[in-house]
């Protein structure tokens, strides 16, 4: 279950953005230091029943990787709050946040400690994160040297086997090829039988249309509609 | 509980992250972090020994103390900054916290000092030199010294996000405060109008205090163990003050 009250992302930007010292304490003579407020959400609320996939709509820069990322406790809110209940994984950009100087094996450590699981946990799982993978060859490869297809197939495995109970994914299938797709599928039906709950920003109206039966609109910050996804796609079409 | 034992598993991981990152997992990136304190004992040994004739009984060991005191708290502020840096895109695509991440790099400098204070010990009792019961206060010194350089991590990790050139003015700040500390002379030396105030210093009261312990035999007085833990106190809650109103906003902005 998530529940979102009043949701609220404000980002100052400065006329003349200082990253000195030097040039703040400048500025600071010279005058107040003018900026615009951006509302990257703005007093977005809704409630996702658990065991239920939605999706997440709406044009670039509307806001649907923001929200992701204040529910993952990526970033927090600058008013709002909101409730998750159960271990919640983020899945936004590419790599869930990999290191690229570190093998593929090492990452996959890191990210169970970032999650809570300890290396014990991790090492009996990493067969069978890899060979979802399929990059099993590559284990002891520096991430740097990865294709960001393989990235993103990593990711989504190691994500899939920590097993979290509240999903949010941000656009997984830009970098994937033609097998990634369908594996993620299966996975989204097993997980909707286990009644974990999925969060799914995309730009894949097929998918959406097809595994989604509400989903949220987001425009320019705001939660326009918030109903079936039908509806919403239809209102969607003629923004 | 369980929390609390995914946050050390975290602050672990992290710490070998940063061992990894630096020395590229190699036994001689070891080697290479042992160079330096090495290094500086000696070429501060022979000017300030050879050169200038410092009087001070069993040198070596005096100005070895001091150093690796001094290293641990430098290394881990300068740290701090590339312990974010090269953390950046975690920070902004995970759940991992920048508090998590502070720990991490201090764990990993602390192994550094640990390594290094083994070596001294194994170089203090080859010069036949030995331990008196005082040497216990070394674990409750080590205590301070640690909270003392988390404390001024908090302090400034914040500024490090925000402000580019940071780095350098800590640098300015901490060649001033290394010649302030009586890490290679006597703090006696130091004229009585100065003192009262060279003595808020904290590192200088640790420092002080390690070296009576270890190797002069003496127990700190209480009362002053009193003013320097409350002066480490002080400065740790304003870095926790500092930390937790600016640390997550700046992250979000790295």
């Amino acid at each position: 279950m998530i529940e979102a009250r009043h949701l609220t992302k404000i980002y100052k930007i400065p006329h003349e953005k200082t990253n000195t010292l030097f040039g703040q304490v400048l500025g600071r003579i010279k005058g107040k230091t003018t900026y615009e407020s951006f509302h990257a959400l703005n007093d977005v609320s809704f409630t996702l029943r658990k065991g239920e996939m939605v999706g997440l709509i709406g044009k670039n820069g509307s806001g649907k990787t923001t929200l992701l990322k204040i529910l993952g406790g990526i970033i927090q809110p600058s008013s709002g709050s909101f409730l998750t209940q159960g271990t919640v994984a983020p899945l936004i950009g590419l790599g869930i946040g990999f290191h690229g100087e570190l093998s593929a094996q090492e990452n996959l450590y890191l990210y169970g400690a970032i999650l809570g699981m300890p290396r014990k946990k991790i090492k009996e799982k990493l067969d069978e994160i890899f060979t979802f993978a399929g990059v099993a060859r590559f284990r002891d490869m520096k991430l740097k040297h990865f294709s960001s297809g393989m990235v993103a197939r990593l990711a989504f495995a190691a994500m899939v086997q920590s097993n979290p109970d509240i999903l949010l994914l941000d656009e997984i299938f830009a970098v994937g090829d033609k097998d990634f797709r369908p594996q993620c599928l299966a996975v989204f039906d097993e997980y909707k039988k286990q009644g974990k709950t999925i969060l799914f920003a995309s730009h894949d109206m097929e998918v959406i249309q097809e595994y989604c039966e509400r989903t949220i609109l987001l425009n320019n910050g705001q939660l326009v509609l918030f109903d079936e996804t039908s509806k919403v796609l239809a209102y969607y079409k003629n923004l | 509980m369980q929390n609390l034992k995914n946050k050390l598993n975290l602050v672990y991981e992290l710490s070998r992250l940063d061992f990894k990152l630096k020395y590229y997992g190699s036994a001689l990136g070891l080697f290479w972090s042992l160079v330096k304190p090495f290094m500086m004992l000696g070429i501060l040994y022979v000017v300030f020994f050879y050169f200038l004739k410092v009087t001070i009984q069993n040198y070596e060991v005096y100005l070895f103390l001091g150093i690796i005191s001094w290293n641990f708290f430098a290394d881990t502020t300068k740290d701090i900054a590339p312990g974010i840096g090269s953390k950046a895109h975690l920070l902004q695509s995970t759940s991992l916290t920048p508090a998590v991440v502070i720990a991490g790099t201090v764990l990993h400098s602390f192994w550094t000092f640990f390594i290094t204070l083994v070596i001294f010990f194994i170089f203090f009792f080859a010069l036949g030199l030995h331990l008196a019961i005082s040497a216990v206060m070394l674990v409750v010194l080590i205590l301070f010294l640690v909270l003392l350089t988390v404390g001024v991590s908090l302090c400034i990790a914040p500024l490090y996000m925000r402000f580019n050139d940071f780095g350098h003015i800590w640098d300015i700040f901490l060649q001033m405060l290394f010649w302030a500390t009586p890490i290679v002379y006597d703090y006696k030396v130091v004229p009585i109008s100065f003192s009262k105030w060279y003595l808020l210093n904290p590192i200088t009261r640790v420092i002080v205090d390690i070296r009576n312990a270890v190797l002069y035999g003496f127990f700190p007085e209480p009362k002053q163990i009193f003013i320097t833990l409350a002066i480490i106190a002080i400065i740790y809650f304003i870095g926790v003050f500092i930390f937790k109103k600016y640390a997550r906003r700046f992250a979000e902005e790295l």
